[in-house]
């Protein structure tokens, strides 16, 4: 995703009146906003999952689940939590919008609702939602590399597995860790240990695939997810990454230092069939120290139980 | 009653859907006085409410007034005559109701 494209901001509207709905599409579409429309509260709430608005409009006197429910429910929702709700109420008792607030919504307008007002009331929540958007973004990227970080790869990793369960599709994790790093730290100092690290993720970053997720997982430990990739596409492209850590030098006091890194590799299909993200994980793990014990700067790859050194050996996985 | 326009007619963001908006007016006032002598009270008070939410928005202060005015009689239980008041005060208003004329 290319944050740099502007996207229209989209508001959701839950309202039964058709009226409220023409009124609110002519006064935020010349504002530039998207609006899309739901007439009662289930479907509503899945129109938000499905869509995920940047906020949302919610009357509260709707049939069958009220406004009210439909808050609490769309602030219980992992994905719709951050979604600033405005309630549009009808009546304009203290009672009420103390309800809504406490409820979560950040703020109501009451109807008839002043156009101004009901642009400028959005405007704002919109500034509030996209504060939040950067402040959750950078809580998942790591300071010193720039790539993401344990806790977004955490977060990637059991979404995708669970893509992966429901279409049947392959999905791979790499763990890569630095050799001898303590070594580099001990010797050269820890600026030095931190330039290595940045050097190794801009490589692990060029040479990854636009799919893949890069994370630093911890110390001189990384981590990369591929999604829709079986072990055999894993392990070429694990090659290339071990590569490229091999293949940068850093310069040191006018000495050239170079590193490697030993990598670990587990597939989704090669494990079991009910997986969880810690077994993918330690499965990823067992190989990567498999490599470090056959001598580092090497992959090994976790299948079935088994491990197996695939540097050198293009054969290894069988024809 | 005097004519009553609504207060965006010129807004050119606002004019074709303040048109269809009085023009689904008749049929508001059809549905009101079958709700209102079929005693639907609970569906007259939805209609009310609707009505009154959406009225001022479109540029007819006096819709939301006079719509206010139903739903909190039907809302306190206030004795029948008062409703039919109140109601019929409201048709009134909805057919005084212009729809501006095409641009």
């Amino acid at each position: 995703m290319n944050p740099q494209v502007p996207n229209p901001n989209r508001v959701l509207v839950i309202d039964d009146s058709d009226s409220i709905h023409k009124l609110v599409i002519a006064r935020l579409r010349p504002e530039g906003l998207e609006v899309i429309g739901e007439f009662d509260g289930e479907r509503g709430i899945e129109r938000a999952v499905a869509d995920q608005p940047d906020v949302i409009l919610l009357d509260i006197g709707l049939p069958n689940v009220d406004g009210f429910e439909v808050c609490r429910r769309l602030k219980e929702h992992p994905s719709t939590r951050n979604i600033p709700i405005i309630f549009l109420t009808g009546t304009a008792d203290t009672e009420s919008k103390v309800r809504g607030l406490d409820l979560g919504a950040v703020d109501y307008v009451t109807k008839p609702f002043d156009q101004v007002e009901l642009r400028a009331r959005v405007r704002a929540a919109l500034r509030t939602k996209r504060l939040q958007d950067i402040l959750e973004q950078q809580s998942f990227l790591d300071g010193l590399t720039g790539l993401w970080n344990r806790s977004y790869l955490d977060r990637r990793l059991e979404s995708e597995l669970n893509v992966a369960r429901r279409y049947g599709r392959p999905l791979t994790l790499v763990l890569a860790d630095v050799d001898h790093f303590k070594r580099v730290n001990d010797s050269l100092g820890h600026l030095f240990g931190d330039i290595v690290l940045q050097g190794i993720a801009e490589g692990l970053r060029a040479y990854a695939r636009r799919s893949d997720i890069v994370a630093r997982y911890g110390g001189e430990e990384f981590a990369i997810l591929l999604t829709d990739t079986n072990l055999r596409s894993a392990v070429h492209v694990s090659e290339r990454l071990r590569m490229s850590a091999e293949s940068r030098h850093f310069e040191a006091r006018s000495e050239i230092v170079s590193v490697t890194a030993s990598f670990g590799v587990a597939c989704s299909e090669e494990i079991g069939p009910v997986l969880t993200p810690e077994e993918l994980i330690r499965a990823a793990d067992v190989a990567l120290y498999a490599s470090k014990d056959a001598g580092r700067n090497c992959v090994h790859v976790y299948r079935n139980g088994e491990l197996l050194l695939t540097t050198g050996d293009p054969e290894a996985l069988g024809a | 009653m005097d004519p009553i326009r609504s207060t965006y007619e010129a807004d050119p963001d606002m004019h074709e859907i303040v048109c269809d908006f009085a023009r689904e007016l008749p049929a508001r006032v059809a549905k009101l006085e079958t709700l209102l002598s079929a005693r639907a009270f609970a569906e007259l008070q939805t209609l009310a409410h609707q009505l009154k939410g959406a009225g001022g928005g479109y540029g007819f202060a006096p819709i939301t007034e006079v719509a206010a005015r139903l739903e909190q009689a039907l809302k306190a239980g206030a004795p029948e005559p008062e409703i039919k008041d109140r109601a019929s005060d409201l048709c009134a208003t909805l057919r005084a109701v212009v729809v501006p004329e095409a641009r």
